[in-house]
């Protein structure tokens, strides 16, 4: 990690007392911190990649509390971990990106929710859902109902929030349950404050260690032993967390004076609804509603008691629950209908049944609500005349807007290769591509639109073994080093030779865990404490025994291009391995700038390297743009009076990587670019020589322009 | 309207790496501050720096107790709910609009009017920008109160980052219920550029009170002015036609000679059936093929006199330092043959085409032009110009355009639009290797395919140019060639309809 959380560490020793200002993300790291933890263990990845950061600057207070973080490798290693608390007094606490990094957890965590915890365990999920995600669109929800684990899905307040994450504990402890813990994005970034407590010290830590390891049959995942834990979940733990729940009022009525109608919404949209209602002119903006409100702060399981007495005596409710399948709304009819109510349940009726309940979308679902069931009848027409800028607009704009979708940054390591294969494509025709998880999955975007499929972080490889010997050319896999080390290495590598599959695949040797934020990884040049561990990736697949290996500078687009070429035509059967080497450049640069700077101000003698295009020279066709994407080599308007069309142009933010050079040799596009190096602080012989070298040219200049 | 507590919300449109996060926490600590109770949150997008990002804020003007209950702040922002959009570039401005967060009734909009290109924008072949008018049409229609200035200029001209100027427009709108000097406490307090960030400050806050116009467009040299040549001879021209041709008769001088540039100078008087507008269309295009581009143009523009100067401006050297110019050449056999006489060059084609090494060969080279070896080469290369007249390629370009000529005279003489779009249809020719030979190729499939079938009356003048058009429009549309193939198949080859 070349970046420094110093300021959010700070935050995490506030005491007693003391205001808490900051994101959602480094509250719920107090919290644990606040809830006496003794270990804890994620997988870096977007909305909840901070906490660990956080925590990895940390080191300190987590030394002195006697906490152990560790940062797996795997969202199953992280959830794995968590079985310390299934025989011991063991609070703790993992983190994962959801969807996706609960897939890859969910064997542990079947494991772990039917042995059952002693100590208080909780899931830290960034419900990556909606606007900013990154990855398919599912529910977490449904990993809760069929483990029989909890989910807490708290107001968005972060004094709630924090407030949620103890209790959640105590609830796991009192239940013997894992608990998850869900934060949808904006929620992860929510700035806002609360008050603290002290730090606790765990039970039992680093500082503070067990005598003797726990034998207990009942907790071994084996029959019969999961037969009896599968019937304690229903008969003891179900029974004890709706009792908890209930009696610390986890979930939350708001009343209000309107009796026949309510709103039943989860924790996390209650904002979004009470603002709705305030403009629909049925609250006001500090959450006083006239229309009551059950908060469902634990979104699995449901309190059906709860539930039908909120329910009781009212003509309909609204149920609030993004996403689909509607499972909270379904098990809110199997209350009502077990507790004979005929309260109407509207639900997706009037709300949408996929994607994310916008403050639109949401004003839009409720005053169909208040419509539907009489309260307003013209709160449809309300709502649509405060959304109707949207059509206005639209009609002086006309078409769409052209999209910007993200792409590799300037001089990004990983854009080099993409060009490659595009000048090989040219060549020898397009190859399927099986593309990966990880900064690289930009291939597929504009300007290069390569790979055909994406099946999951690591899983770039694997995903080539039926679609490889269906093809007529060899099938180009693409690996991040992230997803190397996450299951890449063996679901991948060991896989293709053990199956002795015929194959190309390119690994993506950045150093860190770029996507999420410049994790280190087991390959990184350095590690959070101390020395590099010295694991590589090539010496990695030598060891598994891959037959063809090559190892080439991404930047190199010549070379790139001749290995492809290689590893496409090699009569060499089996697995062909390209380990692409390049530094993340952000990282790089956040690295090497300062120091770059500080040899500048200390008069040392340094070359700034950056790349230009002669206006005169380029005619304005792009095709080094449509092989590069880069965003400083980007287009301005022509100074030509006879020209039309704009030329490219290299902005001030090119970091001169040499990516333009290499292109337009490797693609011979155009003489157009140059590359100006220029000495800063330059040395007695620099500017000798530059003296010279001017008074040449300019004789020479004088006859030619004679 | 305005009910007990209900917040100021403000929505910030910025690219990643652009700093709107920091943009946010100084809105956020200023409000705080001032003593107001705030909230933020924002979609970052990913760690890369591209894409876009949205920051939303939500601000209560009025103070509220720390026992009291506390007001309920939204996450989302709601369309026709907006008080203070802000965008950092002028299409994410005019997403904001296009997605309804600008309204008539409430929003300010501060908007930075400089252009930061999508890809689609800018891998176009052609020119794929977005026409800025719609945008400020639509930003004066839908907002309250528009803020729209080159802020991206300010920052460079006040030494500061963009975002801080912004944070000063923002200021500077009147629409937040925060003190300026809480503004400037915050950036203080973030303890970072400080000096830098307040005088960018200061300027986005003048801009926006309307007391800042700005200094003119960034000084962009123009070139110097032509030498005027043949004057007597452009006075028989029609006005347009004279002001092209008066940029491009010293323009050709300098590529070839003052035979060749009264060569263009006859071939524009040839159009003097032509109506005005095409002729100067035509005499625009004809200007910049005879210019075609070969190694020896490109040798005599790398060491154009005026060059070091603007590469020297371009990557803001300062004086002192000395710069280093690396070109990246490298011509092929089809470069090379290109200036070798017919009698050789047609040979030597031939053989590289049979065995395929057309795009085999090719001599890469990296030429230092600040060196005097380096500089050398191309000064001998760009002496070659003699060379050029005898040259295959030389016979080539003259002969197309002779034929391209011709079909715009009896395309005129026949229907306006349908020389217009044979005129329109040089545009494809440029680049250099495969792509010119590209453009090249799809002139060549439109003028057998469309323009020749046309003059010669097979296909009807209105239906052609619709056509040639079309197959334009494809042709620039997609560099495989594949869009003009299918355009052309639309309707049968006209000799075999005509058949």
């Amino acid at each position: 990690m070349e970046r420094s959380f110093k300021k959010e560490v700070a935050s995490l020793r506030l005491g007693e007392g003391d205001v808490f200002h900051g994101e959602g993300i480094l509250a719920v790291t107090k919290a644990l911190l606040q809830s006496g933890v003794s270990y804890v263990g994620g997988y870096q990845g977007s909305p909840i990649s901070h906490l660990l950061d956080v925590l990895v600057d940390a080191q300190d207070i987590l030394d002195e509390l006697g906490i152990h973080l560790e940062t797996c490798t795997t969202e199953a290693a992280a959830a794995a971990m968590l079985g310390a608390s299934i025989n011991y007094p063991l609070r703790g606490a993992a983190t994962w990106k959801s969807v996706v990094g609960t897939n890859v957890a969910s064997d542990a965590l079947s494991n772990l929710s039917s042995a059952g915890v002693k100590g208080g365990a909780m899931i830290v999920i960034g419900e990556d859902y909606a606007e900013g995600a990154s990855i398919i669109q599912e529910r977490s929800h449904a990993f809760a109902m069929k483990s029989q684990m909890w989910l807490l899905d708290p107001r968005p307040d972060l004094a709630h929030i924090v407030d949620t994450v103890e209790k959640g504990f105590q609830l796991s402890e009192a239940s013997n349950t894992p608990v998850m813990l869900e934060l949808r994005i904006r929620a992860c970034h929510l700035h806002g404050r609360f008050v603290c407590k002290d730090n606790r010290q765990p039970l039992f830590s680093r500082n503070h260690v067990l005598e003797r390891p726990d034998f207990d049959y009942s907790r071994i995942c084996l029959p019969p032993a999961t037969y009896a834990q599968e019937k304690h979940k229903i008969e003891h733990r179900l029974p004890a967390a709706l009792k908890f729940i209930a009696e610390q009022g986890l979930n939350e009525v708001f009343d209000g004076e309107r009796e026949d109608v309510g709103i039943i919404v989860q924790g996390g949209l209650y904002n979004t609804a009470v603002r709705a209602l305030a403009e629909l002119g049925f609250a006001d903006f500090y959450g006083r509603s006239q229309i009551p409100i059950y908060v469902m702060n634990v979104a699995y399981p449901i309190l059906p008691d709860e539930v039908s007495a909120f329910c009781a005596g009212k003509k309909a409710v609204l149920v609030v629950e993004e996403g689909n399948p509607d499972y909270i709304e379904q098990a809110v009819n199997v209350a009502l209908r077990r507790a004979d109510l005929q309260t109407a349940v509207i639900g997706k009726a009037v709300l949408p049944m996929a994607g994310e309940y916008t403050g639109a979308v949401m004003l839009d679902g409720i005053a169909r609500f208040l419509d539907t069931t009489g309260t307003d009848r013209a709160a449809p027409s309300r709502s649509a005349e405060t959304l109707s800028g949207k059509a206005k607009a639209a009609a002086i704009l006309g078409t769409e807007l052209p999209t910007r979708p993200p792409s590799f940054c300037t001089g990004c390591p990983e854009r080099p290769v993409f060009s490659a294969i595009k000048i090989l494509e040219k060549e020898m025709g397009p190859s399927h591509i099986a593309a990966d998880i990880g900064c690289h999955t930009f291939s597929t975007l504009p300007p290069f639109n390569l790979g055909n499929t994406v099946l999951g972080y690591g899983l770039g490889l694997a995903s080539a073994a039926g679609v490889a010997p269906a093809m007529g050319k060899r099938v180009i896999s693409v690996m991040g080093d992230g997803g190397f080390w996450h299951n890449g290495l063996t679901s991948g590598v060991a896989g293709n030779l053990f199956n002795k599959d015929d194959s190309i695949l390119l690994v993506m040797n950045n150093g860190y865990a770029s996507a999420t934020g410049w994790q280190f990884l087991p390959s990184s040049r350095a590690h959070r404490r101390g020395p590099a561990t010295g694991m590589s990736i090539e010496r990695a697949v030598r060891g598994l025994g891959a037959p063809w290996l090559r190892k080439v500078r991404t930047y190199n687009v010549a070379t790139m291009v001749k290995t492809l070429r290689a590893a496409m035509t090699t009569p060499v059967k089996g697995l062909k391995v390209i380990v692409a080497d390049g530094e993340c450049q952000l990282a790089r640069q956040r690295r090497i700038r300062p120091q770059i700077a500080a040899k500048v101000k200390a008069g040392e003698r340094v070359v700034r390297q950056r790349f230009g295009v002669d206006e005169d020279v380029c005619t304005g066709d792009h095709s080094c743009i449509r092989l590069s994407g880069c965003p400083s080599l980007t287009v301005k308007p022509t100074t030509d009076p006879l020209r039309r069309d704009p030329v490219a142009h290299v902005n001030n933010d090119c970091v001169g990587c040499g990516l333009c050079g290499e292109v337009s040799h490797a693609a011979a596009l155009c003489p157009s670019f140059f590359r100006a190096d220029i000495v800063q602080n330059p040395t007695w012989l620099d500017k000798r020589l530059h003296a010279v070298r001017k008074a040449v040219i300019g004789k020479l200049l004088g006859q030619v322009s004679a | 309207m305005d009910q007990p507590g209900r917040p100021i919300t403000v929505l910030i449109a910025a690219m990643g790496g652009e700093g709107g996060g920091v943009l946010t926490a100084w809105l956020v600590e200023a409000a705080t501050a001032a003593g107001l109770v705030v909230q933020s949150t924002s979609i970052p997008g990913v760690a890369q720096r591209t894409g876009a990002t949205t920051y939303y804020v939500e601000i209560v003007p009025e103070p509220v107790a720390a026992g009291a209950p506390q007001p309920v702040l939204a996450l989302y922002p709601t369309p026709g709910q907006v008080d203070l959009m802000v965008a950092s570039e002028l299409l994410e401005a005019g997403r904001a609009i296009r997605n309804g967060y600008v309204t008539p009734d409430r929003t300010t909009l501060v908007a930075a009017t400089h252009r930061i290109y999508s890809i689609a924008e800018k891998s176009a072949m052609g020119d794929g920008r977005l026409d800025d008018g719609r945008i400020r049409e639509a930003a004066g229609t839908m907002a309250r109160q528009a803020v729209m200035a080159d802020f991206a200029a300010a920052a460079r001209e006040s030494g500061s980052a963009l975002n801080a100027v912004l944070l000063g427009a923002m200021a500077g709108s009147g629409r937040l219920p925060i003190p300026e000097d809480a503004f400037a406490g915050a950036i203080r307090a973030a303890g970072k550029a400080v000096d830098a960030n307040l005088a960018g400050f200061a300027r986005g806050a003048a801009v926006a009170r309307g007391e800042w116009a700005g200094q003119q467009a960034e000084e962009m040299p123009a070139g110097p002015h032509p030498v005027p040549i043949f004057e007597d001879n452009l006075t028989a021209l029609l006005e347009a036609v004279r002001d092209v041709a008066r940029e491009a008769l010293p323009r050709l001088v300098a590529y070839q000679d003052r035979a060749y540039a009264k060569l263009y100078l006859d071939r524009v008087e040839s159009l003097r059936a032509v109506d005005a507008a095409t002729a100067a269309e035509t005499a625009r295009h004809l200007a910049l093929w005879m210019c075609y581009e070969d190694v020896i143009r490109v040798a005599y523009l790398k060491i154009h006199p005026d060059r070091a100067a603007r590469i020297r401006r371009e990557v803001r050297a300062k004086d002192h330092e000395p710069v280093h110019v690396s070109e990246f050449l490298k011509p092929g056999l089809e470069e090379v043959a290109a200036i070798l006489p017919p009698a050789l060059a047609r040979p030597l084609l031939g053989w590289a085409e049979k065995n395929g090494r057309l795009d085999r060969w090719r001599f890469g080279m990296e030429v230092r032009t600040d060196r005097v070896s380096g500089f050398l080469k191309l000064w001998l290369l760009a002496r070659l110009k003699p060379l050029r007249r005898k040259s295959h390629r030389y016979a080539l370009e003259q002969s197309a355009i002779e034929v391209w000529l011709d079909a715009v005279r009896q395309g005129a003489a026949v229907d306006r639009r349908l020389a217009e779009e044979i005129v329109a249809c040089a545009r494809l020719l440029k680049g250099y290797g495969e792509t010119h030979r590209r453009g090249h190729d799809n002139f060549g499939r439109i003028q057998d395919a469309l323009i020749a079938p046309a003059i010669a009356g097979i296909i009807p003048p209105a239906e052609a140019a619709d056509r040639i058009a079309g197959a334009r429009n494809a042709a620039l549309a997609d560099p495989s060639a594949d869009a003009l193939a299918r355009e052309l198949e639309k309707a049968p080859p006209p000799a075999l309809a005509a058949q």
